[in-house]
This record gives C-alpha cells, sequence and structure tokens, in this order.
C-alpha cells in the first residue's frame, strides 16, 4: 500500500507547480490582469519612492496658498492648508497601502493560521476557533473599531491591526474549508503513511492548495482596508500624523464647494486602486479556473488523444443471423468537439458511427477516456459547456438530432431517449425528494396529473425492486444507499416509457453485489418493455451479460463491433484483445487521474 | 425543528453574553470622564463627582458591569446618560426604521442580484462582463458617493423622492416609498453586486453537477431545471452572502441615515460611541448582536430548506 | 455654553454631483409654509434631549422648549429683558431677593392655570435637573410662592446675569403635577404657544406641534403647524435646503453657505462666539515662556486673521483682538485691532523675551475639528519658531483634558454670552471654567467682583477696564469672530437673536 500509495504525492506536487506557473503566465496575458498587475506596480512604486518623488514636505502648511490652483509651485494645486497636493497624494499612497497591506497581513496570519489548524487537527481547536469567529462577526464591527479607536488611539497601525483581527474569519473560512476539503485526499494520506511530519504536510501540500485563494482573498480585503481607511477619515477618526488617501478625501469633501478639483486625486487613487485589486483578484480566478478546467477535460476524454481522424476502419463482424428489426438509431460520423480558448476545437469522439435497432442491446466498450460517454452525450445533445456536434448526424426515428432545434430536443429526451447515468449518488438532485424528482418529469413528457404520475412513480419504484416504495418516494437523495439510487434513476428512465435508453455505465460506481442485481433488473425490464439499450461501459462481463452487439471504442473511434457473441469468439482488433487480457487480471481498467482532478475542482471552489 | 431553534438560541444568548462582556470591557477601557462630557463644562467639580457617583462610575468596573448584567437580564438597560431617554425605548423606534431599510434593501438586492447573476450566468460573455463591471464598480464606489448622486439626480433635479426624512410605513405607504427609496438604491448597489457574483458562480457550478443532465434526460427543458433545481441548489451559498450583507448593511446605514437625515440606528450608534454613553452603546451592541444570532437562525433553517442535507430532524 | 463648530465632520460628493448641485438649485416649493397661518418648518441641528422642563437644554434646542413652554421673562432680539410670564419684577436692596408678578391669564395644556406655586417649583426643579445649564440657579437658595401671582426668589449672591438666565431654559414653568412625571420627557405639558402632537413626531427626526388654541398671546402664533426637523450631517441638510424642505434653518457648515442662496435662501448672520487661542498658563508652571507677557503678546501679532477668516472661516468671520462680542458695553472698538498682524514685531518681541530661537509647547487636538485647522494653527505659530506638539485626545476627552488643565495654552471656540458678568464668570475669573490653570490677579478679581455687586455704572466700568486689560496682557489670543448663519426662504422673516444659536421662536414669522 505505502509503496504504491506514495508515487502520486510527488506527481501531484510537480503537477501543480506547473499549474501555478502556468496561471502566473497567463495572468500576464490576461489583459485586465496585467492591467491591474501594472496599475498597482505603479502605485506600489509610488508608495516607495514618494521621498524622491514629492517636490515638497506633505505636511508644510501655507495660508497663503490654501486652495491655490493647480499649476506654478503646486502641479496639483493646494490643500485647504495650503499643503502641496502632488507631495501628499505622493505620501498617502505610501501609507493608505501600508495601512491596508498590514491589515490584511494581520488578518492572514491570524486567519491562514487557525484555519490550518482548526481544519487539520480539527478536535477542540476547531469548536474554539468557531466560538470566536462567531463572537467577532456578532459584534458590530463599526462600534468595535470606534471603541478600539478610543483605546489604543488614533495610530494607523494600531487600528488596521484591529481591523485586521476583525477581517481574519474571512481567511479561517477559506483556509478551513479547504483544509478539511483536502486533508482526507490520498496524497495527503499517502505523505502521512510516508512519514512526513504534520508540518511539513501543511506547509508543502496543504498552504499550496490554499495560497491562490488566499491571494485572491487578500486583494479584495486589502480594497476593504483602504475603503474603511478612508471610512475612519472620513468619521475625523483617522491617524492625522499621517497623510492617506482618506485624509484627502475628507479634507476636499469639506471645501467641495469652493475647490471640487481636490476631490479628483484622492478619489481616483482610491478607485483605481480598489478596481485594480478587484480586477486583479478576478482575473487570478478566472486563470485558476480555466487551468483546473483542464485536467476535468482530461478525465473526459482527451487521454491520448490523436488528432487524425481518418484512423482504420472499425473490424466489422458479420451479422450470426438476419435482424429483420428496424434501425432505431443510427449514428454517422459523428465527431464530437470542445471549443478551445485559443479558438480551435479539440476533438474527443473521432468519427463514429454505429446503430442501435428496435428492442435491441448495444454495448459501448472502452477504457476510460475513449470517448464513449461523450457519444452518449452527444445523442441525448446534453454535452458539457464548450462541447458540441462537430459534424455527423445523429438519426433517431427519422430525425435528424444533431441538427434538431432545442425544443424539438427536449421533446425528445425522456419521452423518446431516456439515460441512466453512471454514479446514482452525484445524479439525483439533492434538494428535492426522489418522488418529486420521479413525478416531475412524467408530468411534464407524458401531461398526466401529479397524482396519476405519483402513483405510477410508487409502482415503478416497487417495480425496480425497492422493499419499501412510499418510503423512498419521500426520501431525499441523502437518505438512500447507491444501490437504491441508481435502482431510482432507472426507474426515472423508463417512467416516460421510452424507446432507447442509454446507460452511461449503470454498474460502476456500486459495490460487486449490486452490479448483478442492478444487471438483472435492467435485463428484466429490457425483456419486459423491448426497449433498445444503449449501454456504455468498460466491463466486458457487462456486454456478455446483456448485450446482443457490441462496439469497441479506442481513442474516440470505433476499432470493432459486431454481434456481441461473435466478438468474444473472435476478438480481432488487437486492442479488442488486450481489454480481454486486462479483465482476466484486473477487472478494473480505470485511469489514475480522478484523484488531481477532484483536487482542483476543490481550488476552484474555494477561489469563489 | 423546535429542538434545533431552541438550541441555536441557547447558544446565541451564550454568544450574546460574551459579545457584550467584551464590548462592555472595551467599553470601560475607552470610556473617559463621562460625567464632565454630561454636565458640561460649566459645572463644578463636586456636581461632576456627584453624577460620576449618581451614574455608579465610581465603582469598580466588575461591580458596574454585574449590575449591568442583572439589569439587561430583565430587559431593562437603562437610560442614555446624556439624554436620560430609557435605552429600550431610544431603540426601539430606531430599530423599525433601520430594520425597514435593511430589509428593504435584503429584499431588493435577493431579488435583482439573483436575477442578474442567473442572466450572467446563463448568457455569460456580454452579460458576464456587465454584471463584472457593475459588481466591481459597486465594490469600489463608496456608498455615500452613490447616495449623493441618487440625491441631486432623483431628488433635487426630477424632485421624484424626498432628498431628506423618513415616513413610518405606518403612516403612509407612498410617503414611505418616497423617503426610503433612494437610501434602499444607495445600498442596494453594493450588496446587488456580491449577491450576483455568488448566484452568478454557484449557478455555474451547479449547472456541471452531474443531476442537471439527468434532469434534462427526462424531458425537462434547461429553464425548468434552472428555476426550479438549479436555483435551489445554489441558493446556499448565495444565502450565507445574503447573511453577511445583512450584517453589513446594518453598519452601512449608518452613512446612508446620515445622507438621508432618516432617525434610524445609526445616528445613535455614532454619537452614543463618540460620547461613551455606555447604557445606549451596550443597547445597540445586544441589540445588533442579537439580530446577527437571528439572522443566522433563520438562514440556518431556510438553508435547511433548500438543503435538506442540511435539515435537522 | 458652547458648542463645536460642526464644521468638522463634512460633506460628500463627487463632481457629478455638484453639477446636480448647481443645476438643481430651482428652490423648490417653498416647503408648505407661505402666509401666516400654514405650517413653519425648521430646521434642527440638534434634536431635542428632552421635553423634561426641568431638564430642558438651550441654544440649539431652543425652539423645542419655546415651542412648549413659557418662560418667567422674556428677551428682546438684542437681549433686553422683557416681560414674560411675569410682568413686573424687582430686587431688593442688596440684590438678594427678586420679587416677580404673573400672570393671572394662562393656562397649562392640562387645563390647570398657571400659578406662582408652579413658578417656584419649576425653578426649584430645574437647579436640581439634569440639564448643563442647571448651574445657572447656583446662587438660588430658595424659591416660593406669596400667592398665587406673586413669586419671591431668595439668592446667596447678588447674580446679574439672573435676568437673563430667566429669559432661557432656567426660567421655563410647567405645573407642579408634572414636573417630576417622566412622561413629559417625550410628553410635555405646558403653557407655550404649540402643543407637541406625538403622532406625527417622528423621535430624532421630526417633531410636530400644533398651535395651542388657548394660548395667552395669540400674537406670538404665527402659524398653525410648526415642524422642527432635525438635522446632524451639513450634507442632508444642504439637500433639505435645495428640495425646499425647510422653511428656515441653522447651518452646520459656512462653506454651504453660497449653495443656499443660491437656491433662493437669504443667509441671516450673526455673532455668537469668538475663536482663537486660550494663553491659560499666564504664570509659566507649565509652559514658562507663556508667563512673559512679550511672548503672549507675540502669539497675538503672529495671528494672520484676515487670512485665518478667509482659510478657516470661508471669508465668514470678523478678525478681533477681544473676546466681548460689539453687543455687550465692555466692548472697545479701538481694541478689534490691537493686535494687527506684524509678523517683524512678533519676532521682536520674541527676541527681547529671550525666545528668538522659539520654542516648544503642548497643545491638545480634536478629531472633530477638521485637521487643515490644526496644521494652520500651527503654522502660524511655527512662524515666529514655536513648535507645536499635537497631543490627539479623542472627541469625549478633548473638553475634560483642556479643563483638567492639562494644556498651558489651546485653541478653543467660546460663545460671547449675552451678560459681561456671564462671559467674566465663564473666561476670565479665577474661578471660570474656562481660566483653564485658574490663574488671575487681584485687580481682575476685584473688576469681576463689581460688575456682580457694584451698580450698573460701576458694573459697565469694571467691565471695560477689565476687556482692556486682558487683551493688553494678552490673556487671550482672539482670531476672529466667526459669523453666525440662520437661513431662511423667501416667504419667512427672521431677527437673528444676539447670544443664541438660533432666532427665538416668535422672531420667525411669514412675510
Amino acid at each position: 500500500m505505502s509503496e504504491s500509495a506514495s508515487t502520486p504525492v510527488p506527481t501531484v506536487a510537480a503537477e501543480l507547480r506547473a499549474a501555478r506557473s502556468h496561471v502566473g503566465r497567463r495572468l500576464l496575458k490576461n489583459p485586465t490582469g496585467l492591467v491591474a498587475l501594472i496599475v498597482l506596480t505603479v502605485m506600489v512604486l509610488l508608495a516607495v519612492f514618494a521621498d524622491l518623488l514629492a517636490p515638497m514636505d506633505p505636511s508644510k502648511a501655507n495660508i497663503q496658498d490654501v486652495l491655490a490652483p493647480a499649476g506654478g509651485a503646486h502641479p496639483l494645486g493646494a490643500d485647504s492648508a495650503g499643503r502641496d497636493v502632488l507631495s501628499r497624494l505622493l505620501f498617502a499612497t505610501r501609507f493608505s497601502i501600508a495601512g491596508a497591506l498590514w491589515a490584511v497581513l494581520i488578518a492572514a496570519v491570524i486567519g491562514v493560521t487557525s484555519g490550518l489548524i482548526a481544519g487539520y487537527y480539527q478536535k477542540w481547536f476547531e469548536s474554539v476557533s468557531v466560538w470566536v469567529i462567531s463572537i467577532i462577526q456578532a459584534l458590530p464591527g463599526i462600534v468595535v473599531l470606534l471603541a478600539a479607536r478610543a483605546v489604543v488611539g488614533p495610530s494607523i497601525w494600531l487600528i488596521m491591526a484591529v481591523f485586521g483581527v476583525i477581517l481574519s474569519p474571512a481567511f479561517y473560512r477559506l483556509t478551513y474549508t479547504a483544509v478539511v476539503g483536502v486533508r482526507n485526499e490520498l496524497f495527503i494520506d499517502a505523505a502521512r503513511v510516508a512519514g512526513v511530519g504534520d508540518a511539513s504536510i501543511i506547509g508543502r501540500h496543504i498552504l499550496s492548495v490554499v495560497r491562490a485563494p488566499i491571494i485572491i482573498q487578500a486583494a479584495l480585503l486589502a480594497g476593504i482596508g483602504i475603503a474603511v481607511q478612508s471610512g475612519l477619515d472620513f468619521l475625523g477618526l483617522g491617524d492625522t500624523n499621517v497623510p492617506t488617501w482618506g485624509q484627502m478625501l475628507s479634507d476636499a469633501f469639506s471645501r467641495m464647494y469652493q475647490a471640487p478639483v481636490l476631490l479628483i486625486w484622492p478619489s481616483l487613487a482610491i478607485a483605481l486602486t480598489s478596481i485594480s485589486l478587484v480586477l486583479f483578484g478576478n482575473a487570478l480566478r478566472d486563470e485558476l479556473e480555466r487551468a483546473a478546467g483542464k485536467p476535468k477535460k482530461k478525465r473526459r476524454g482527451t487521454t491520448g488523444y490523436v488528432p487524425d481522424t481518418s484512423g482504420d476502419a472499425p473490424v466489422v463482424h458479420d451479422e450470426e443471423r438476419a435482424d429483420d428489426r428496424p434501425t432505431l438509431l443510427a449514428v454517422d460520423g459523428l465527431v464530437v468537439g470542445y471549443d478551445q480558448p485559443d479558438g480551435g476545437v479539440k476533438q474527443v469522439v473521432n468519427g463514429v458511427s454505429l446503430t442501435v435497432r428496435k428492442g435491441e442491446v448495444h454495448g459501448l466498450i472502452g477504457e476510460s477516456g475513449s470517448g464513449k460517454t461523450q457519444t452518449a452525450w452527444s445523442i441525448l445533445r446534453l454535452l458539457p459547456a464548450g462541447g458540441r456536434i462537430v459534424a455527423g448526424t445523429v438519426s433517431f426515428d427519422g430525425k435528424d438530432l444533431a441538427h434538431l432545434s432545442e425544443s424539438a430536443m427536449v421533446k425528445i429526451r425522456g419521452r423518446r431517449i431516456a439515460y441512466i447515468p453512471q454514479e446514482p449518488m452525484s445524479n439525483l438532485d439533492p434538494s428535492f425528494t426522489i418522488g418529486s424528482q420521479l413525478v416531475e418529469p412524467m408530468t411534464v413528457t407524458l401531461g398526466i396529473s401529479k397524482a396519476e404520475a405519483k402513483e405510477r412513480a410508487l409502482a415503478l419504484l416497487g417495480r425496480v425492486g425497492l422493499p419499501d416504495p412510499k418510503k423512498t418516494f419521500d426520501s431525499y437523495p441523502h437518505e438512500v444507499s447507491g444501490g437504491q439510487a441508481q435502482r431510482v434513476l432507472i426507474a426515472g428512465a423508463v417512467s416516460c416509457e421510452a424507446d432507447l435508453i442509454i446507460a452511461d455505465e449503470p454498474t460502476t460506481a456500486l459495490d460487486v453485489t449490486v452490479q448483478a442485481d442492478i444487471l438483472d433488473l435492467l435485463r428484466d425490464l429490457q425483456s419486459d418493455l423491448h426497449v433498445a439499450v444503449l449501454i456504455v461501459t468498460h466491463n466486458f462481463g457487462v456486454v456478455a451479460d446483456l448485450c446482443d452487439r457490441v462496439s469497441v471504442m479506442q481513442n474516440g473511434r470505433i476499432v470493432e463491433t459486431g454481434p456481441a457473441r461473435s466478438i468474444f469468439r473472435g476478438p480481432r482488433h488487437p486492442y479488442t484483445r488486450s481489454l480481454f487480457d486486462a479483465i482476466l487480471e484486473d477487472g478494473a481498467a480505470r485511469g489514475p487521474l480522478a484523484h488531481s482532478a477532484d483536487r482542483n475542482t476543490i481550488t476552484e471552489r474555494s477561489a469563489r | 425543528m423546535l429542538r434545533f431553534i431552541l438550541r441555536r438560541l441557547l447558544a446565541g444568548v451564550i454568544l450574546l453574553f460574551v459579545a457584550s462582556s467584551l464590548a462592555y470591557l472595551l467599553l470601560y477601557l475607552g470610556a473617559g470622564d463621562i460625567a464632565r462630557q454630561i454636565l458640561g463644562v460649566s459645572a463644578t467639580q463636586e456636581q461632576v463627582a456627584a453624577k460620576a457617583a449618581q451614574l455608579g462610575l465610581d465603582q469598580p468596573l466588575i461591580v458596574r458591569y454585574v449590575d449591568w448584567v442583572g439589569h439587561a437580564i430583565t430587559g431593562d438597560f437603562g437610560a442614555s446618560w446624556f439624554t436620560s431617554q430609557p435605552v429600550v425605548a431610544a431603540i426601539t423606534s430606531r430599530l423599525a426604521v433601520t430594520l425597514s431599510l435593511v430589509i428593504g434593501t435584503t429584499v431588493v438586492t435577493a431579488l435583482v442580484g439573483t436575477a442578474l447573476g442567473v442572466w450572467a450566468a446563463r448568457k455569460r460573455g456580454a452579460a458576464d462582463r456587465f454584471v463584472q463591471i457593475v459588481s466591481v464598480l459597486g465594490f469600489a464606489i463608496p456608498g455615500f458617493l452613490i447616495a449623493i448622486f441618487l440625491v441631486n439626480v432623483f431628488a433635487l433635479n426630477l424632485g421624484w423622492f424626498k432628498p431628506t426624512g423618513f415616513v413610518q410605513l405606518s403612516t403612509s405607504f407612498p410617503g414611505w416609498l418616497s423617503t426610503v427609496t433612494l437610501p434602499i438604491l444607495a445600498l442596494s448597489i453594493g450588496a446587488i453586486a456580491a449577491i450576483a457574483s455568488q448566484v452568478r458562480g454557484s449557478v455555474i457550478d451547479t449547472m456541471r453537477q452531474d443531476w442537471v443532465r439527468t434532469l434534462r434526460s427526462r424531458g425537462l427543458s434547461e429553464n425548468r431545471v434552472l428555476y426550479k433545481h438549479v436555483l435551489r441548489n445554489a441558493g446556499g451559498p448565495a444565502l450565507a452572502v445574503l447573511a453577511v450583507q445583512f450584517v453589513g448593511l446594518l453598519g452601512g446605514a449608518i452613512i446612508v441615515e446620515k445622507i438621508f437625515a432618516i432617525p434610524g440606528l445609526g445616528p445613535v450608534a455614532v454619537d452614543s460611541t463618540a460620547r461613551g454613553d455606555i447604557p445606549l452603546v451596550m443597547g445597540l451592541v445586544v441589540v445588533t448582536a442579537a439580530i446577527v444570532v437571528v439572522v443566522n437562525i433563520v438562514i440556518e433553517i431556510l438553508h435547511g430548506f433548500l438543503n435538506p442535507k442540511a435539515r435537522i430532524s | 455654553m458652547f458648542r463645536f463648530k460642526r464644521a468638522a465632520v463634512l460633506a460628500v460628493a463627487g463632481t457629478l454631483a455638484l453639477a446636480g448641485c448647481s443645476a438643481g438649485g430651482s428652490g423648490g416649493d417653498g416647503g408648505s409654509g407661505n402666509g401666516s397661518g400654514g405650517t413653519l418648518t425648521w430646521g434642527v441641528i440638534a434634536e431635542a434631549s428632552t421635553f423634561a422642563q426641568k431638564d430642558m437644554r438651550w441654544a440649539n434646542e431652543s425652539p423645542y422648549a419655546q415651542a412648549v413652554y413659557d418662560t418667567l421673562l422674556r428677551a428682546d432680539a438684542e437681549g433686553k429683558i422683557e416681560p414674560g410670564l411675569a410682568t413686573e419684577w424687582s430686587y431688593n436692596e442688596d440684590k438678594t431677593v427678586l420679587t416677580m408678578t404673573l400672570r393671572d391669564d394662562v393656562t397649562f395644556t392640562n387645563g390647570e392655570t398657571l400659578t406662582a406655586e408652579d413658578a417656584a417649583k419649576s425653578l426649584l426643579a430645574f437647579k436640581g435637573g439634569q440639564s448643563p445649564n442647571a448651574t445657572n440657579l447656583i446662587n438660588l437658595t430658595d424659591a416660593k410662592a406669596i400667592d398665587d401671582t406673586t413669586l419671591e426668589l431668595t439668592l446667596d449672591a447678588p447674580n446679574p446675569a439672573l435676568e437673563t438666565y430667566l429669559t432661557q431654559n432656567s426660567g421655563l414653568v410647567a405645573p407642579v403635577e408634572a414636573i417630576d412625571d417622566p412622561a413629559t420627557a417625550q410628553n410635555p405639558v405646558g403653557s407655550g404657544p404649540y402643543i407637541l402632537n406625538t403622532d406625527e413626531t417622528v423621535v430624532g427626526s421630526s417633531y410636530a406641534f400644533d398651535k395651542n388654541p388657548d394660548y395667552w398671546n395669540p400674537d406670538d402664533q404665527h402659524y398653525d403647524k410648526l415642524v422642527l426637523q432635525y438635522y446632524a450631517d451639513p450634507t442632508s441638510l444642504l439637500n433639505a435646503v435645495q428640495g425646499g424642505q425647510v422653511n428656515v434653518t441653522n447651518t452646520i457648515d459656512v462653506s454651504s453657505i453660497d449653495q443656499m442662496t443660491a437656491t433662493g435662501y437669504t443667509a441671516n448672520e450673526f455673532a455668537l462666539n469668538w475663536w482663537g487661542f486660550l494663553l491659560s498658563d499666564r504664570e509659566g508652571t507649565l509652559a514658562p515662556e507663556l508667563a512673559d507677557v512679550k511672548v503672549r503678546q507675540a502669539i497675538n501679532y503672529a495671528l494672520d486673521k484676515e487670512s485665518l477668516v478667509k482659510t478657516v472661516g470661508s471669508g465668514y468671520g470678523t478678525p478681533t483682538s477681544q473676546i466681548f462680542p460689539p453687543s455687550s458695553p465692555s466692548f472697545d472698538e479701538s481694541l478689534e485691532d490691537f493686535y494687527s498682524y506684524d509678523l517683524d514685531k512678533a519676532k521682536d518681541l520674541m527676541a527681547e523675551a529671550g525666545y528668538a530661537d522659539g520654542f516648544e509647547v503642548t497643545m491638545p487636538r480634536a478629531p472633530a475639528i477638521p485637521e487643515s485647522h490644526w496644521t494652520l494653527y500651527a503654522d502660524q505659530l511655527a512662524q515666529i519658531g514655536i513648535t507645536v506638539n499635537y497631543e490627539e485626545q479623542a472627541g469625549a476627552e478633548f473638553i475634560p483634558a483642556i479643563l483638567g488643565g492639562k494644556y498651558p495654552m489651546t485653541w478653543f471656540t467660546l460663545q460671547q454670552d449675552p451678560t459681561d458678568y456671564q462671559l467674566a464668570q465663564f473666561q476670565i475669573a479665577e474661578a471660570a471654567t474656562w481660566n483653564t490653570l485658574h490663574q488671575s490677579t487681584p485687580e481682575v478679581e476685584q473688576w469681576v467682583s463689581t460688575m456682580q455687586t457694584g451698580t450698573e455704572d460701576e458694573a459697565v466700568e469694571a467691565g471695560k477696564a477689565l476687556n482692556t486689560y486682558i487683551v493688553e496682557n494678552a490673556w487671550f489670543a482672539p482670531m476672529y469672530r466667526p459669523t453666525a448663519i440662520f437661513m431662511s426662504d423667501a416667504n419667512t422673516k427672521v431677527t437673528t437673536q444676539v447670544g443664541n444659536a438660533v432666532p427665538y421662536l416668535w422672531n420667525v414669522q411669514p412675510k
């Protein structure tokens, strides 16, 4: 176990590093991100070199220059105490940014540390943190700030430190969620088993997962820090010893009828900085999403993608006996692709053709990523965002589904073509009862009353072998087991009396014992209802059990097709043969990528 | 359900207790010569000392605190040191005003924010960009600037609404509307941005869920799945943001109430903290903390309604 | 007695909004009050702390009091004492007993007739009440009713300001049975020209009053309805004026006056405060340098008062060197420019005193005053080498810190009270609150004593001598008298009141 599991750690870490540098580079290519970054850099440079750039002492008053217009000695004019606006603006940039960064730093140190500890060790520390945070959030922030200011005095650093404490729950929550999300991940377990210390795990693996979200959060909070700073200055509670934007703004407010132009510079500085911070955060998030989106698509079938669509023609086994059942579904030259950000199209199905006759069970077999699920989805026209049928036709009952309007397609789905998904638990809406999820489609597609639909649903639930249909009907998805959920999904698929059921690996996610029951159920239903089935699987056992006809898919193409018996007896394509060898050894042929994809999903979610 | 509420209420009471203790300590540390403040500059030192004794300011912190808690438990929060108005009376009359603002804003925010968020999630592209821009602007432009802009355009130039003041909802609905519309708009803009981007994100996330495909495969149209199923699932995170916004609005209302001369809690909060009117500030702390507790319970119940997994049997 | 100029927390607007302001200045519909008998909407910049007679405040809260109560005496716009509830009044020989004859035709809103008993109890209740002005009656040892219309006040020492006090909140009269009723804090019982309409009142925002149909002096009831509308923020006040929501209003911030007049309102100007440095440590206990009169005079000469009026005061103010107001008998026109801006003279004086290189001094500063003001004050002193180290005092701490005697000198603004005795008692005498280090000289104490106990002529003489003395000896370094401004719309006529932040209620009438 430890031997085999320790390998993913370096792989994942390297992958992560690659993804990150990728994001960094991408950010520079993202126009908004780049502009925001430039603005922020300029602000920081102005802050750092304020001493060199400022023409005058920012605090030197001159009663003769009060509200002096721009020009001459004062390029941007003078304020209500006759001080040089340009010089003040430069120094204000320094102190405003430093103050905001200081608050964010305090918030991050407190929030991230406690979030890491609470999320990683949980137990009592977690309960304590939850309490402390509830208290921080229950106290009205403004009152706390006002009171704190009365206690600690007007120092900008102390006030912003207090504000940092008030902000810390934001970082805590972010870190905590992310840590809880990854702490039981394989690669963390593996590291732990491999004897890596807690501190090192937190530092190397967990921290690296939350780093980007923390940067995004920090950018947003820095903006809030600047806003609060100017709010305090606006209320006359700022630190008058150092110039800040808020100070300049409130000074300008007091003279807005005499010298409205004074409002422009501090407003501009605040707005520009806040907007840049937000845009920077957004751009970073977008790039992260995009980076995280890649391996996801990998799982859906681009592994080993061969751009060569011509390929060899599939090996076709002869019909063993004449089959006079009419053709129900005929897929011809189907090409499925995903639009890429660079404008290109990434193909995942490269010219698939297959037919399903009425009442026939057609098995579509291949390893993960061979494009079989994509084929199934494209028949239903339910490809994920960005995916589309690039070429080919899908003839069903005389209509070309590939070119049908969406509203016409809605009428086909459920009523004519039904679908049984792979993962039972993720395919039921967690917010509605199982019953209502069965009733709703029936009332919509069959136009029957709710009461009638309910009666039918209860009957169906009994039919698919659920011991207590009423109870299941009233249950929520999380209250039933995976096997039961799959029965529910099968009941849903047959509920609207479709002519064709597309079953996408209907047993893969289930325990071996349950698998057999589900297969039995499918077989029974199929023979009772005489419905055609296109079953997508990687398991030859399933094919042997159910199918009349088999198509073997590899790299988005069909390599061998024909009657099941014939293929079993004599697989001709080397790939088919290797699949046969694989089941004899192991039984499973799934890729190792699931976890890295899951991890990216978490990062992406916490980034929001 | 009842047990759940009771348990949360109990936790809320403990939370209130801890929060108010902290606040009391903070205020005590920050308090100045209050008796002098109350009596004004012409009072003699003797009068000031007598006043301090009358208010119990000469007592040690712990005695004053125990005394305060003892009364607070019975609902007696004392009277303002400066106006002698009972704290409960001072707060309740103004709480209704602030709450009508904040609740109005929350409703507007939830509706508009959800609509914008769904629109952006569905159309992406230009709509997405529009919502993003609105979000950034709502985030970056201070609420008071928006308020002043609204007053100048819609009250002073167009004369559609009253520039200042407040009419009770119970007195006249049109009157109420003419005074709260602009403040609610001013308060909403920032909050709408937050809700819209949250809804956009969760709708996009939820649309990627497997069960969305399955429901659509049963012949439900995309819109039906979106409005009935996706929105309900995306509602959870949006509710959490709405709760945070609600609490934030209690603070944001201060500036808006000031600009529109609305007699809500805002002016009381600013004045009482500035003057060190401890009974009044403590009343405010307890009320706001209680609102936070109640809002959180309500949100949790709503969350349970949206998400059965979070439901407590 | 004093108040911060609320110039502090200032308004807020983008240039866009500004454009809107000037374009939108069409004046509004002038509230709802035009002609007698309508409604007067009055912008007040203090909310009603209470309506209870014994705790009543004054200054910006005086309209609340004058609406529902009558005072024993009244002051005309110049501060001259006139009959009020009392038609006649006279002191005994040594000015320790004041006998007053009251009207017999006054009824309270609870139906009772006003008697001397009500007045006596009201005065004693006020002395023991929560009002910041309770100490006005500190010399009052007893008040009793001789008969229904004769009231006798006994003092432990003469108080020349007592009659003036009786025209203010100290002289308010409530019925005996209502004096200690806590409900009157929200729902007063008085005999005044208006009755609080609690149904239409929104506490903390808008106080509505109806005309009292049984009022004894209908000549003073210029309106059927009175609405006192509270504004805390200069921006909302400006918006209310531009939207025509008020007929008259006090102002918070002089820099928006031009905006208000542009919408057709009239700025009624009057003097109320003086504004400058208190040079309290004249004996040099905290800052030895201030013990030298030349240093104090140098500070006076170093103040560029014209520029300060222009910058800090937005042009609304009159430079001065004395703290007595023009309305006072002690006022001396020739002292106005006793110290005119003369930097060379100031520097010479510093050198003569041995401080050619200046010195450092610590002063308090409050966040409620714009930071630029403090910077400019420090800059004025920097001209003669004096370096100011400011100590930031939180809003609630600022005044106690000054009064606690922590600082040798400080900037402040104080009201110029209606009577000179009041002013001297408050700002000059050894025991005066604002003589923060309580340093004095025998001459000064003698003059103050004469002002209290001497004849009217003696008091005037003493006042003049006192004024000249403190100007010459530079007890203070006044900058200017800021102009107080009360706005009125085109339909309303206003007569400002000497020594009060707002006009008296009956001096606001329809045109």
